[in-house]
Formats: C-alpha cells, sequence, structure tokens
C-alpha cells in the first residue's frame, strides 16, 4: 500500500483486526443469565416488615399520653389572649360593628379617642389620598 | 426486532423476562460487544464492560421512558460504561486516560486477540491520537458504519456536529497514516 497518497476512502477498509475466543457470544450468553441481578428476598425484620403499623402505633400513642397534659395546661388559662380574640372577632365571628358600638361605653371611647389621637395633617392627607371616601361617608 | 413497546413490556414482566432478555442478548451482544471492544481495545476489559453493560440494562429497564430507542439507549449505556472503565482503569495505574489508552495500542502487538497487520496496527495508533469524542464518531462511522441519525441518538450530538468530528478525524488519520 502506497501510504505517500493515503486516503481512507480510496483504500479497501481497514478492519479492526478484533478476535474473539472461539465460542465466546455463546458462553457469554450463558453466563450472563445465570448471573442476572436476581430481586433478592430481602429477609425483613419484625420491625422492618410491620414498620408502618409499629410507627403509626408510636405516633397514636405519643398523641393519647398528651391529651391529658394538654387538655389541663388548656383548661387552666382563663384568659384568652388578647390576639386570639381579635382575630376571632376580626374573622370568624359575626358580630357586626353596630353590636360593637354597643358594646363600648363612654369611658371606652374616650380611650379609643386617645388611642387614636390624630394630627388634622393626617387625617386631611388620608381625606385628600382615599379614594373610597363615600363608603366611609354612608356607614357614618 | 418487533414492536419494541411489546418487547420492553415483556422485558418487565416477571413471567416472561427470562425469555425476553435471553433474546435482547441474542439480539444485541454481538454489536454491543464491537462497540465496547473498539473503545477499551483488550477482550478481557470488553468482556468485563458488556456484562456490567447489561447489568445496567437489566436493572434500569423500569427506569426506560421509550423517549429514545432501546437500541441506542443501550449503546448510550455502552459507551458510558467504556469511558468510565477505561478513566477508572488509568486512574488505579496513575495515569491520564490518554498515556493510558496509548499503552493499550502498543500493547496490541502482543495480543492474542489482536490479529491486525501494520496498516491495521497504525490506524488503531492514528485514532487513539485523537480527542475522545472524534475517537468514537470515527469508530462508530467508520469500523460499526453506522448512520450519522444513529450515531446522534447514541452520542447526543446534532448531525452536523457529528460529520464535522468525523472530518477532522479523518484528516488527521490520513496525515498520520502518511507519516513512515
Amino acid at each position: 500500500m502506497n501510504m505517500k497518497d493515503f486516503n481512507l476512502d480510496n483504500e479497501p477498509k481497514i478492519g479492526t483486526g478484533f478476535k474473539t475466543p472461539e465460542g465466546y457470544f455463546d458462553a457469554f450468553q450463558q453466563k450472563m443469565m445465570e448471573n442476572l441481578p436476581v430481586e433478592e428476598p430481602k429477609v425483613i425484620s419484625l420491625f422492618e416488615r410491620n414498620r408502618k403499623w409499629v410507627l403509626s402505633a408510636a405516633a397514636v400513642l405519643i398523641v393519647v399520653l398528651t391529651i391529658p397534659t394538654f387538655y389541663n395546661s388548656a383548661s387552666n388559662e382563663d384568659e384568652i389572649d388578647v390576639a386570639s380574640m381579635e382575630n376571632y372577632l376580626a374573622y370568624q365571628s359575626n358580630i357586626s360593628q353596630y353590636d360593637l358600638i354597643n358594646l363600648l361605653d363612654n369611658e371606652d371611647i374616650q380611650s379609643l379617642d386617645v388611642d387614636f389621637a390624630l394630627e388634622d395633617q393626617t387625617i386631611e392627607d388620608i381625606l385628600t389620598t382615599n379614594t373610597n371616601l363615600e363608603n366611609y361617608l354612608y356607614e357614618n | 426486532m418487533e414492536d419494541e413497546k411489546d418487547f420492553i413490556k415483556a422485558l418487565l414482566d416477571p413471567k416472561t423476562q427470562n425469555v425476553a432478555f435471553e433474546r435482547l442478548l441474542a439480539a444485541f451482544q454481538k454489536p454491543l460487544y464491537a462497540h465496547i471492544r473498539n473503545i477499551v481495545l483488550n477482550h478481557d476489559d470488553a468482556d468485563d464492560v458488556l456484562q456490567n453493560t447489561f447489568v445496567k440494562v437489566y436493572q434500569n429497564l423500569k427506569n426506560f421512558k421509550g423517549e429514545s430507542k432501546l437500541f441506542s439507549w443501550m449503546y448510550r449505556i455502552a459507551t458510558n460504561e467504556s469511558i468510565t472503565f477505561i478513566n477508572a482503569k488509568a486512574k488505579r495505574n496513575g495515569q491520564t486516560s490518554e498515556a493510558f489508552q496509548q499503552k493499550q495500542v502498543e500493547n496490541l502487538r502482543a495480543d492474542d486477540y489482536f490479529d491486525g497487520d501494520a496498516v491495521q496496527l497504525k490506524l488503531q495508533k492514528a485514532i487513539v491520537e485523537l480527542p475522545e469524542k472524534q475517537q468514537l464518531v470515527f469508530k462508530m462511522k467508520y469500523f460499526q458504519e453506522m448512520k450519522y441519525e444513529e450515531i446522534s441518538e447514541i452520542l447526543g450530538t446534532s448531525v452536523g456536529g457529528l460529520k464535522a468530528s468525523y472530518f477532522h478525524a479523518v484528516k488527521k488519520i490520513e496525515d498520520f497514516m502518511k507519516k513512515d
């Protein structure tokens, strides 16, 4: 073969030169089938097998044991904290603002006045920037 | 091979699994062996990698989504297994993968399962000089005579990119072969 103008396409096909041992593929197939990884039947301990049930039982037990403590500690509190009360009034109850107003006496209203002492300027700002003014006017 | 979906179903059904896998082996062991042998060069290594490949195929069939053909999926596994094998063996010998492969080519002369002549040996020497991707493309195109579309599905490279790789590979190989 003249290597000086070697051109792969013009040459007769060059093989790899690789051989395999006699009967290799038959033997390989057999070896492969014999050694396929088996989904082993795992040895499962009693705990593993019933893991779900054991864990569920434990969870239930914990809950059951906690109830009396929880119940006691809950019933000991006579006072409802302010935040819960506010949330209840705001979102849960169907008490209207009129009901609330009826429950307030003069003293309450005065303290509200103090709490909400607003500067004239602030009120003016709110009034000029608030576009839903009509709603407030009607309600009053 | 008949409808691939049915065949995969047969491979996954415990009742038909063994018969179906035996047919898969019969159909693919030779072409996959050739593919692997072209990468790892040595018969014993190819035997190891082929076995690893079929074990991986067997274990991962249940995850095979059917997005690509079974054929290209298996070739992809074989390619990855071969490259992983070379890199691991090179590392164990404290060599770079390139140096390790050079050594493998030099060992061919004394290999009982290589009966190539001077030209065939020189061609192997020329190939091992190429970057990994060009080596793969050249071997799959020239030795295994695969279509660009098939190689593209296996290697995940565009047909255009593969043609460029093959063109460069051929040029470098021809230059190498012209040298004494």
